[in-house]
């Protein structure tokens, strides 16, 4: 494609064009960086322009093979988008208090109109997540796909691990049904016997000697802000380190056996 | 052909196709089964909920979800061994692995031969704690004793 046809297709009019007749396509174009310049480059450029799928290769050196990856990243991403968006909607309905949290659930259930299919979705998908993440991990050791120069995206992938571990972890408790007391109860004080500083340890996890409302609180935080945060964090990180460490292994990796 | 991509010193096979298309298609295509499935696991089954939390009366077993019921397996041998060494350890050595591990062997291949012993080493650890999460699942019952799931 030439230069001068794309200036004559693309090139924003001078006098910046129809505000309402072009608004549909100047929202477009905002979003996915259609053609906002007029140099003429590689057919890479619906990849590197576009943040959406630049989770893409922008020229693999072959397809993706699924009988690579088994889809393990990808399904690990797309349960946890699943799980933030439920989430996201029982937030609405919620209130971390040892009063109200349990009837909050029961009415989800019971009354709100897909509260019940919400709840199980969330629920499902977590455990989903943590099935898909760690079966991930597995993928990667098994194909040796954390040697270098990918060390660092492996590590990140550890903590990637633990912040799904301490997410389920969290969230079990924020239902205050009778599992989710005494199954933190038994958790925390597990946390008791790290040496010297077990009991400080302990007691900044329930915000108190047993669990009860400030455990609710802390946990609530936790899992609602703190580790979205983190979470969301560390998956660009790992995104972008994939790219940036050349793709996938099996793309560049096996002429250095 | 084009090669912009970043190799790290190798040189690359050239087999490159650019087909953003055909991968953003197989991309949809798993999501939209993956959906699909969780969307019926969730019309089928519900998410447990017990009674309410009620301080005063302990529930026996107070079983964790099956991801941690290997843990609390380890737990009920010891607190301190199964509830802080083991999983520090296992962290410790998970971050450590690809520092230990740096021969480029086997990079991008399922179950490379030259690789045969740490995919061993790995593959008992995953069963170890597999095998760990079935007994705590089926075969513990009240105080963690140990019960036959099929001897009701
Ligand atoms: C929330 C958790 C995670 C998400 C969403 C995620 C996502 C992804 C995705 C989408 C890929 C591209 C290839 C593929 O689909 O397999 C990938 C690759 C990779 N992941 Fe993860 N990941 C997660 C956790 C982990 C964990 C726990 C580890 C290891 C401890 C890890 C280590 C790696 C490495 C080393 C690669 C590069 C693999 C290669 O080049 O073959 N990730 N990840």
């Amino acid at each position: 494609m030439g230069t001068t046809d794309k200036k004559s297709k693309n090139a924003a009019p001078k006098n910046g064009g129809h505000v309402i007749m072009d608004l549909p396509k100047n929202i477009y174009r905002s979003v996915i960086r259609e053609k906002t310049t007029l140099r003429d480059q590689s057919e890479s450029e619906p990849v590197s322009d576009n943040f959406f799928v630049h989770v893409l290769p922008v020229s693999p050196l072959e397809h993706p093979r699924f009988g690579y990856t088994l889809g393990l990243g990808v399904i690990s991403m797309s349960l946890f988008l699943i799980v933030a968006a439920t989430g996201m909607l029982m937030l609405f309905y919620y209130v971390p208090s040892t009063e109200q949290a349990y009837e909050r659930i029961v009415d989800l259930n019971a009354t709100v109109s897909f509260g019940r299919i919400v709840r199980n979705i969330h629920r499902w998908g977590a455990h989903g997540m943590v099935a898909a993440v760690f079966l991930h991990m597995c993928r990667v050791f098994f194909t040796g796909a954390y040697k270098p120069p990918r060390e660092f995206s492996w590590v990140i992938g550890v903590f990637l691990f633990l912040v799904t571990l301490v997410f389920s972890y969290t969230g079990y408790l924020l239902t205050w049904d009778q599992l989710a007391y005494w199954g933190t109860t038994v958790g925390t004080s597990i946390a008791g016997y790290t040496p010297i500083l077990g009991d400080t340890i302990q007691f900044l996890m329930l915000g108190g000697t047993t669990v009860g409302q400030e455990t609710l609180l802390r946990f609530y935080v936790l899992h609602v802000f703190v580790l979205p945060l983190l979470m969301v964090t560390l998956l660009g990180l790992h995104f972008w380190r994939i790219r940036k460490d050349g793709g996938l292994a099996y793309q560049n990796g096996n002429e250095r056996d | 052909m084009p090669n912009d991509v970043k190799t790290n010193g190798v040189e690359p096979r050239n087999e490159s196709v650019m087909n953003l298309a055909g991968q953003l298609v197989r991309l949809m295509i798993l999501v939209m089964v993956l959906l699909t499935a969780l969307l019926v696991v969730s019309m089928l089954f519900d998410a447990p909920l017990g009674a309410k939390a009620n301080p005063g009366h302990p529930i026996n077993p107070a079983k964790a979800p099956w991801y941690f019921l290997g843990l609390q397996e380890l737990v009920s041998y010891s607190a301190f061994i199964g509830g802080i060494v083991v999983p520090t350890l296992i962290v410790i050595v998970l971050l450590l692995i690809p520092y230990i591990d740096r021969k480029p062997v086997g990079i991008g291949v399922w179950f490379a031969k030259g690789r045969w012993i740490q995919n061993i080493f790995f593959g008992l650890c995953v069963l170890a704690m597999i095998v760990l999460i079935i007994i705590g699942m089926y075969f513990r019952g009240e105080y963690w004793n140990f019960i036959l799931p099929w001897a009701n």
